[in-house]
């Protein structure tokens, strides 16, 4: 009886205890639960005036930015960015997802993702692991892990530990947290980022039914310099099927 | 046999593990592994709680409000474009448009917290729905997770629709229909009753995104996709705000004055662009204006090209209509609960209205009569005593072609010995010589006039006529009143509004699928048709901020409540002062057929071809104005 029970328990206890003998952990690649290689296009849907177009100097609407980034802020020159050879500050990692641009997501290795913008020719490296790098330049130190649901039981049934723990459940994210940036702008017309920036992503992957595939990058901002509290925001793009638009530029401060 | 602590104990260890582990595979895999090609069982991520939304995107779009003529970013098709353009802001200070609630895609993106929490089966704790009561107009959104189908294309629509979800991996992933008309900001950007959304919500710690993607077939010309984000609180942050009453905001206004800008004469249309300093064309774009590169080629377009984006494009067709098609054209009478004892019946033709009670049934409209026998079926199920009463709204024949064979099947117990009974028609002709064995048919005078002019069979015609104002009758238990609405579609429309239920059957005074039917010859008028929308506006109330209430029936398309005939109302009001003013500036027909004044509104009413075109309704406008 006891059998016929076993039986009919799916694998719940496949990486538990009895299931095939431990082996070293698959990749981060071959681990991946999500597709999000390829190229993908920005929707500016949103804070469209802030995106499409570069602003007005001081007009940092929807920003929760502190006096010091006021300050800062109000005082953006544009030529001085282009004389000082800065026309990249803001296609640093905390502001250039928000831009009008083309992704294209490959893996470099079996621990690496790469994200390429044709918007101001940037490259994104996401290594899965501790943060590689001395970081300083506008991207910084990324450090990916893929963001899984928890498992519904971890310590067992009324805090009783049986000694198992289910399959973690399906889907998740790409959690990327990124460090040692060069202080740049989160949007064009000067709002600051400054070099203690902490920016953490989570990727998330969507299918509408008979419809478009869809990449969600929701993005905190922790910059306790210029912001007064976290900075969400939540940016999407469009799967394209190859590479049509995809038109490299150069950074361009205003 | 003796069971030691320790032993116990090991048994207990050996068995719960293998208990606990069909418990959560039940839970995890549902209904046992996927088939293949099946999607994956998906992790039940908790969204419940109360949460706030972080406004960093958009501040002050969802905060103070949006500009006039910023519509950067969306897909506005060219009817949606102008349909903004179109809008006064005004318009809300309308008794019927102060208390509009956000339609749900607005409402889970516009300032206010929001209350989650779920429904779960007592007897065996499947989750039923997720429930979401948005601080901002009182929204009290329901999404079914139970599986259950959305409902037919002739059930009502509701500012937060009819969503259903499920769990897709790390997201709860909503589907909705039936939403109301309403906006996509708060400029007048439209979002028409046509449109769906698809949600995916995920979580990360405290903080939850929704994305939203509109498809509107009406008014996009592809998918807007927006995400909203909140932030968990941790209690209740008891700031509910209550129910809105409407109220007198303006006196002394005229009932048919619908506050809206003439096609191309928006004031306020080039402020944004100069504000901003952006080119007059950027923000008028359409879908072009999401995608990266839009920038450098709006800086290049001239200002005419930017002009031409606030009027009709000239020497167009009609754009037709892009609605679901609500009339089933499956050869089946389906039937819809409208409320306590009053149905809806869809399938021949027009719609029907049953009332069911003690005594007979009372029908408004006997459909075109293709599915008579179908019908009169339909209603056997609903009531088990004969048709007694058949008012008809109007004399199209989409609602008296079914009159006959109805009245046939059923009888009047009141009429034998009596006045009518001696008096009518009938008796006289000697045609129906039992008129018990008879449903008295009941309409305005005209509508006799009119079949009988067209020769109609003397069966169709009602016995039971009126003249002026109302007729009123008490049956199965509540006040029936048909009221006369003269000149509108025809000279002999009647709505019907039966009182204890509060449903009126609008006839085509009010559809949701065409233009309004302004048959001229028969005595329409487009002055007539704005008055009797606005009769039957004075005899609705809504049950929250306004929805539900009272119901109306159309004479075709899905049920309805206000605030389906108010968008309806102000429509015809504002192609009428649009005739009007072009006559007024003296157009012939055909100029104001070319000028294209219903481009804002063809997407979801037009058509080309059939029985009532575009440019017959305007035709029908211009020279009700000209006589």
């Amino acid at each position: 009886m006891s059998w016929m029970v076993l039986a009919t328990i799916p694998d719940v206890y496949a990486q538990g205890r009895g299931g095939p003998p431990p082996g070293p952990p698959p990749s981060p690649k071959a681990a991946a639960r999500i597709d999000l290689t390829g190229y993908w296009v920005s929707l500016i849907t949103e804070d469209w005036r802030y995106r499409q177009f570069t602003p007005p100097k001081g007009d940092y609407e929807s920003v929760p930015i502190n006096p010091a980034g006021r300050k800062l802020a109000g005082a953006w020159d544009p030529a001085k960015d282009e004389a000082a050879g800065e026309q990249c500050k803001a296609y640093g990692a905390a502001g250039i997802m928000r831009m009008p641009t083309r992704l294209h997501i490959t893996w470099q290795d079996d621990n690496t993702l790469k994200l390429e913008t044709d918007a101001g020719t940037q490259t994104r490296i996401f290594h899965f692991g501790p943060p590689e790098g001395a970081g300083g330049d506008w991207q910084g130190v990324s450090s990916a892990s893929w963001d899984y649901p928890r498992p519904l039981i971890q310590t067992g049934f009324g805090g009783i530990d049986f000694g198992f723990t289910l399959p973690p459940p399906p889907g998740g994210s790409l959690k990327v947290v990124t460090t040692k940036m060069r202080p740049g702008y989160l949007r064009k017309n000067g709002v600051p980022y400054g070099n203690g920036t902490l920016l953490t992503e989570y990727f998330d992957r969507f299918e509408v039914p008979g419809g478009e595939t869809y990449l969600l990058v929701i993005s905190e901002v922790n910059d306790p310099e210029y912001l007064s509290q976290p900075f969400w925001t939540s940016t999407h793009f469009k799967k394209q099927s190859d590479a049509s638009g995809w038109n490299p530029t150069p950074c361009v401060s205003r | 046999m003796r069971v030691t602590i320790k032993s116990f104990m090991k048994i207990i260890r050996t068995i719960l593990p293998v208990l606990l582990a069909l418990a959560v595979s039940a839970l995890l895999y549902g209904q046992g592994r996927p088939a293949p090609g099946q999607p994956t069982p998906a992790f039940d991520i908790d969204v419940t709680g109360y949460w706030t939304p972080a406004l960093h995107e958009d501040g002050l779009e969802r905060g103070g409000g949006p500009e006039i003529a910023d519509y950067g970013g969306f897909a506005l098709n060219e009817a949606g474009r102008l349909f903004a353009l179109s809008y006064d802001p005004s318009r809300l200070t309308l008794r019927h448009h102060q208390c509009d609630a956000y339609i749900m895609p607005y409402q889970m993106r516009a300032v206010g917290n929001f209350r989650t929490w779920e429904e779960r089966d007592p007897h065996n704790q499947q989750l039923v729905a997720i429930d979401v009561w948005a601080q901002t107009t009182e929204g009290h959104r329901v999404i079914w997770m139970d599986g259950r189908p959305h409902p037919p294309a002739w059930a009502p629509h509701s500012f937060t629709g009819f969503s259903t979800g499920r769990f897709v991996g790390n997201a709860l992933v909503v589907y909705t229909t039936h939403l109301k008309q309403g906006w996509l900001r708060r400029n007048g950007s439209p979002e028409s009753d046509q449109a769906t959304a698809t949600e995916f919500i995920v979580r990360h710690g405290d903080h939850l995104t929704d994305t939203t993607v509109v498809t509107d077939p009406v008014y996009l010309t592809e998918p807007e996709v927006r995400s909203n984000d909140y932030v968990r609180q941790p209690g209740d942050h008891h700031v509910w705000l209550y129910a809105c009453d409407d109220g007198e905001e303006i006196t002394g206004r005229a009932p048919d004055v619908v506050p809206n800008y003439p096609l191309g004469k928006q004031p306020f249309a080039k402020e944004y662009s100069q504000r901003y300093k952006l080119p007059l064309i950027a923000s008028l774009a359409g879908a072009e204006s999401m995608y990266p590169g839009y920038a450098a080629k709006a800086k290049n377009a001239t200002e005419a090209e930017g002009l031409a984006k606030l009027e009709p494009a000239p020497n167009q067709p009609s754009e037709t209509s892009r609605a679901t098609e609500v009339e089933p054209h499956d050869g089946e009478i389906h039937v819809l609960p409208v409320r306590d004892n009053v149905y809806m019946l869809v399938g021949d033709g027009g719609n029907i209205v049953v009332q069911t009670g003690d005594q007979g049934a009372f029908v408004v409209d006997s459909g075109e009569g293709k599915l008579a026998d179908k019908v009169i079926a339909a209603i056997r199920k609903l009531s088990d005593k004969p048709i007694q009463f058949i008012a008809n709204t109007s004399v199209h024949a989409e609602h008296v072609g079914g009159n006959a064979k109805l009245g046939t099947v059923g009888s009047d117990p009141s009429l034998p010995g009596s006045f009518f009974d001696l008096q009518s028609p009938g008796r006289v002709t000697g045609l129906l010589t039992d008129p018990a064995h008879h449903a008295t048919v009941m309409a305005q005078n005209n509508v006799v006039v009119r079949l009988e002019a067209a020769k109609a069979p003397i069966d169709m015609i009602p016995a039971d006529t009126y003249l002026e104002e109302r007729r009123r009758k008490f049956h199965n238990g509540e006040l029936i009143e048909l009221f006369y609405e003269p000149n509108a579609v025809t000279d002999g429309d009647s709505i019907v509004h039966f009182r204890k239920s509060d449903v009126i059957a609008a006839g085509d005074i009010f559809t949701t699928t065409q233009y309004p039917f302004i048959d001229l010859k028969n005595g329409g008028s487009v002055q007539g048709e704005i008055k009797a929308l606005n009769d039957i506006l004075n005899r609705t109330g809504y049950e929250h901020d306004e929805q539900g209430g009272t119901y109306i029936v159309p004479g075709h398309g899905y049920l309805s409540d206000e605030h389906e005939v108010v968008e309806y109302r102000d429509m015809v009001v504002i192609v009428r002062d649009r005739v009007q003013a072009l006559i007024k500036a003296g157009a012939s027909l055909e100029q104001v057929k070319a000028a294209r004044i219903t481009a804002d509104y063809d997407t979801r009413y037009g058509s080309n071809s059939g029985a009532w075109t575009t440019g017959m309704f305007v035709e029908a406008v211009y020279n009700s104005l000209k006589r």
